[in-house]
């Protein structure tokens, strides 16, 4: 029954879709590029806004295609004169209400009543009559602020919350003109998933306090990638403008995260702007690549020599996995390091929607890559404090070491060790008590791996360009190596991945996939 | 004997009225080819062009004419700018008539759009004034200058006196005299404002009275015409090889004018003459100009005649700007102006070549829309381009004082042939 | 502009040499076979129907990301007029990135050589047998070709007089 196919005729071509699929997706699929506002493919259709209507032979009026099913020999029109004569109209009767705000809105550019009433309208404004006045900037929740003029009344944000979110902070109130979206009584929109309202909404209606007057969408690139916010790995894509993060926003995935993020997911881009390790240093100066690397590696190059045994090498399951093999192959197939640790971010809250316990993204990674020789923190700080440990080289550290707490830095003497070798990304406790710095590339700003909880290897694609002299992780430690007389060469992260693929039994499947230039939204057709 | 088919070495000379010949006798001089260098900096050289020639004594045995020194990367922009952003550079292409490139460029949206028959009718003749107009100015330019380079000042003190002041009617229809970005896709900026066509009017009788002096300082000044006639030869076959056209063409005998063979605008309700030349020399050319100007003024006065009432530019808030009334009072106006600005005309995908009748001949826009507001491809085919191909191979056997009436009349404008 | 032609060429080369034809906004169009492109061209040419004697246009297009991947990345366009009979035709031959390369047409009409010349200089396609391969509107030392997607709008380059530049600055 599932996969029974059905003949439709889509504006004369006849097209095979499946029987009971959604009307409105048919045609679009065709190329009928039917209009909508209140649809959306994840969520349930209240056909509110009758933008879909198309004509159907033998209805006896404009069916809205985004409630109808497909039925076999079902006759669709979606540009007779009736049909583009009722879309014209359903848009006048959009706008007619609708203030001038284009200029303020911070969606301009990227709204969905622009854009059709560019494609499909087109005729100046009949009604010179006043419009109708709302309350225009209503602080309705932790980070959305709403303009109720704007609101087209499609009712998607309070689908959000009580389909996706399973949170009803939101409904209409009052009837015609003057109807209005506001929370339900008591309540306000702090729901963790509140901020897909604002990727949802058609319009500049929701508004994200964070990225409000920030930027405009047309100034935006857009690059796809994955939130490292947690385990989940939701699909993403960072809209970055000269060199600069404004904002995170969903990436369709069906697997993954579907059509949404969490809010928090949404704020992990500001780390990668935020106390960043730009420079290598070396004894608290800042000195040139070369420098430092001669130096770490003269440090190491005597510790090994002389007491291997008491080296240590800390993990991050917060690494790409490339980063990881890199290390990997550095400490135990080169270097012959016995000690190894993992290290990450503390277990948090979850739900059963998206968000995951473990805030690592790479913890699937990491365990494979470094195997079971891995332990803990606890037992790196018991090793140090019991002077098991003379030298550590710790990859990666984005503040996790040095949160503080049980496993966080008040543990770790790290006073005692006699070397200690930080590639890093945030300068910190730790970078303070390093004898040096390698300043490390975040994920926005490299092409890589990382592995989510479900064992998927995700790509992350380079948004931006490495903060001041940093490097990717992995080509540090190619760097390094050289300095090790164990010189491991790749020249590109590509590379790494090939080689990473071949060896661990978890990347089966994975793909590098093609070349993401940043793409910029001036190009892009409207959100929604 | 003309300077082309005299391949002798000695230098040719002007007897008048010399007896005594002892200085005919004297021994012709060793010489070697020698390599010359003109321009790209040189007062001649319209538009920078370099030309490195190989003479022998005074006679050009090659010529390597290079161009690209004033390329400024007019496709490249184009692909990044709106369909509207796109008319000031275009200005800057022929920059001796900036309107006809606008009027060229224009069209070859219009017709993407499906829409070069609805833009209404007083903007096709408000287009064509203007057009003529600057045509007239662009070989006005270039007679004068001609002139000028082989030392006639009066002529072209003359000459820029007279196109003073059609720039200045221009400048009071588009605000400036030479950069006007007037056209706009679906109609023109401006209408016409009150009294201009009579002023109009009032100075094509001047500029006829200009015209007629300049004609009797150069047409039959003995200089002026040993110094033109018969060189600089091009025939009609090698025109049509090269892809030569407008004045340079036509002077050859090739009777071709995109104006009469494929019409466009409203040039099919005037009754004007095509001048073509028959020998296809300098001096062709320069009779060609002459009377295009006559014929271009002649345009525009039954142009002013005809010219009917209506709007200026279509109203369709999707392709036009909407009036500023309607942009801060409606939404509708409001997103129509919002998103012709920044995203531009949504063009259909697809592909066209259109022509007209630049001031130096075909003007071509190939244009490649990929359904954006933003061209994929726009190719300006010029005319100075094709027509400077030819240099290499037409100078050769003439001498290096030759060079500068036929480049001159050859017109080449560098904003044009370099984009 | 001329169905005529497009039927004449239609008519003559039946082996696979016209790949595709149509017309568009009044622009008749057909697309060659790169190994048929000089002698298409000169069928045009020498035909006593189609006299294509008038040379107008010839630049190229970059197909980059509008084409899948396995269709060749350039098109180079000609564009030709008949001065018998008003006609006009636009040929597009597909170029690949792999292997840049097209017959010239110098020999057919004279004007081809700038404009050829152009589109190598913009494009970076070589054409066969072209007597004078150099760039024309940029400087000989210039790395790159500008107008091809994947070179940056805002990318700068010094001009630096190199010894042995590509064409010696003109002395031949």
């Amino acid at each position: 029954m599932a996969d029974e196919r059905v003949k439709v005729t889509i504006d004369g071509k006849e097209h095979e879709v499946q029987k009971g699929s959604n009307l409105l997706e048919a045609c679009n699929a065709a190329g009928a590029n039917v209009p909508f506002f209140c649809y959306h493919p994840g969520l349930s259709s209240p056909a509110v806004c009758r933008q879909c209507l198309v004509e159907v032979k033998g209805a006896p009026k404009p069916v809205p295609s985004c409630y109808t099913q497909c039925t076999d020999g079902m006759v669709v029109e979606t540009k007779s004169e009736k049909a583009l004569d009722v879309r014209r109209q359903m848009l006048e009767f959009t706008l007619v209400n609708h203030p001038i705000d284009c200029p303020i809105c911070d969606k301009a550019g990227e709204c969905m009543l622009q854009q059709q009433y560019f494609d499909w309208d087109g005729k100046y404004a009949r009604n010179e009559g006043i419009k109708y006045r709302k309350a225009k900037t209503v602080d309705i929740g932790k980070h959305i602020v709403l303009d109720q003029e704007r609101c087209i009344l499609c009712t998607r944000c309070i689908r959000v919350c009580d389909e996706v979110a399973k949170a009803p902070e939101l409904t209409m109130a009052k009837r015609g003109s003057s109807e209005v979206l506001t929370t339900a009584p008591g309540k306000r929109l702090d729901n963790p998933y509140s901020l897909n309202t604002v990727d949802v909404c058609p319009v500049g209606a929701l508004t994200s306090k964070d990225f409000r007057f920030q930027m405009r969408a047309w100034e935006l690139e857009s690059t796809p990638s994955v939130c490292t916010g947690c385990a989940t790995g939701c699909n993403v894509e960072i809209h970055a403008s000269r060199g600069q993060i404004y904002r995170m926003i969903p990436r369709d995935n069906a697997a993954v995260n579907k059509h949404w993020m969490c809010d928090e997911g949404r704020f992990t881009y500001k780390p990668v702007h935020q106390h960043r390790a730009a420079v290598p240093v070396v004894g608290g100066a800042p000195v040139a690549w070369d420098t430092a690397l001669d130096e770490a590696g003269r440090r190491l190059k005597a510790v090994l020599q002389s007491e291997k045994d008491r080296v240590g090498v800390v993990f991050n399951a917060n690494s790409t996995n490339e980063d990881l093999h890199v290390l990997a192959r550095l400490a135990f197939d080169h270097l012959g390091i016995a000690r190894a640790y993992v290290a990450g971010r503390d277990q948090g809250s979850s739900d059963d929607i998206l968000i995951s316990a473990d805030k690592n993204c790479n913890t699937a990674g990491v365990r494979a890559i470094g195997g079971t020789k891995l332990k803990s923190l606890v037992d790196l700080a018991s090793d140090v404090k019991s002077g098991a440990i003379a030298a550590l080289i710790v990859v990666g550290d984005d503040g996790v070491l040095g949160s503080g707490g049980r496993d966080g830095l008040d543990a770790l003497p790290l006073n005692q060790l006699e070397t200690l070798i930080v590639l890093a990304s945030h300068s910190g406790a730790l970078t303070d008590s390093a004898h040096v710095v390698l300043p490390m590339a975040l994920w926005a700003e490299l092409n890589g791996t990382f592995t989510n909880k479900l064992g998927m290897v995700q790509r992350v694609h380079k948004a931006i360009d490495p903060a001041g002299d940093s490097l990717p992780g992995w080509e540090i430690l190619c760097h390094l190596s050289r300095r090790l007389d164990a010189a491991i060469d790749f020249d590109s992260a590509r590379a790494v991945f090939v080689e990473a693929k071949q060896k661990y039994s978890f990347m089966i499947g994975a793909e590098w996939g093609r070349v993401h230039l940043p793409i910029q939204l001036r190009f892009a057709a409207s959100r929604g | 004997m003309s300077a082309a088919e005299d391949t002798s070495l000695t230098p040719r000379r002007i007897v008048i009225g010399i007896q005594d010949k002892s200085d005919l006798d004297a021994p012709e001089l060793p010489s070697d080819p020698m390599p010359l260098n003109m321009g790209p900096s040189h007062p001649a050289m319209h538009g920078t062009v370099r030309m490195v020639l190989e003479v022998v004594g005074e006679k050009i045995a090659s010529a390597d004419v290079q161009v690209g020194y004033l390329h400024r990367c007019f496709e490249k922009e184009s692909e990044y700018a709106t369909w509207t952003q796109i008319f000031p550079y275009t200005d800057r292409l022929n920059y001796v008539s900036p309107m006809l490139n606008n009027v060229g460029y224009a069209l070859a949206v219009e017709k993407l759009l499906d829409i070069d028959k609805k833009v209404p009718e007083r903007a096709q003749y408000i287009r064509v004034i203007v057009g003529e107009i600057a045509r007239a100015c662009d070989h006005m330019t270039c007679l004068g200058a001609g002139g000028m380079e082989l030392g006639a000042f009066t002529a072209f003190l003359y000459m820029v006196k007279a196109r003073e002041w059609l720039w200045e009617l221009l400048e009071e229809i588009s605000g400036a005299r030479l950069t006007h970005s007037f056209v706009r896709v679906g109609g023109v900026t401006g209408d016409l404002p009150d009294g201009w066509a009579e002023k109009l009017r009032a100075k094509i009788v001047d500029v006829r009275r200009v015209l007629a002096e300049v004609d009797g300082l150069l047409t039959r000044n003995r200089i002026f015409r040993d110094r033109m006639d018969g060189l600089g030869i091009i025939t009609k076959e090698q025109a049509a090889s090269y892809g030569i056209t407008g004045p340079v063409a036509r002077a050859t005998g090739l009777d071709y004018d995109v104006r009469k063979d494929y019409p466009y605008l409203v040039y099919d309700q005037f009754d004007f003459d095509v001048p073509v030349g028959s020998v296809g020399d300098n001096f062709d050319r320069y009779a060609c100009r002459v009377e295009e100007i006559q014929q271009s003024l002649r345009i525009v006065e039954q142009a002013l005649d005809k010219i009917p009432a209506g709007p200026i530019v279509m109203a369709d808030p999707r392709i036009v700007l909407p009036p500023k009334t309607e942009t801060y009072n409606t939404i509708e106006a409001m997103i129509s102006h919002f998103k012709l600005i920044m995203d531009g005309i949504h063009v259909p995908a697809g592909e066209i070549y259109s022509f007209t009748e630049g001031g130096n001949g075909e003007l071509g826009f190939y244009v490649v829309s990929d359904g954006t507001g933003r061209p994929w491809k726009l190719h300006c085919r010029a005319p100075s381009f094709a027509n400077t191909a030819i240099m290499p191979s037409l100078l050769p056997g003439h001498f290096i004082a030759d060079i500068v009436p036929i480049f001159g009349m050859i017109n080449m404008i560098g904003g044009e042939c370099d984009r | 502009m001329a169905q005529q032609v497009l039927d004449r060429l239609k008519s003559h080369f039946q082996g696979g040499e016209l790949e595709d034809t149509g017309s568009q906004h009044g622009n008749e169009w057909a697309r060659v076979r790169r190994q048929d492109w000089h002698a298409v061209c000169q069928f045009l040419r020498d035909d006593g129907e189609t006299t294509m004697d008038f040379f107008i246009d010839i630049t190229a297009v970059d197909r980059l990301t509008q084409v899948p991947e396995d269709r060749p990345r350039f098109d180079v366009v000609i564009h030709l007029r008949s001065s018998r009979t008003k006609h006009r035709v636009r040929l597009l031959v597909g170029v690949s990135e792999a292997d840049p390369t097209v017959d010239s047409l110098c020999d057919l009409w004279a004007g081809a050589n700038w404009f050829e010349r152009e589109t190598f200089d913009m494009y970076g396609i070589r054409f066969n047998n072209h007597p004078d391969l150099r760039r024309i509107l940029m400087y000989p030392e210039f790395i790159g070709h500008p107008l091809r997607k994947d070179y940056p709008k805002e990318k700068r380059q010094p001009l630096v007089r190199r010894d042995g530049a590509a064409d010696g600055g003109g002395w031949k």
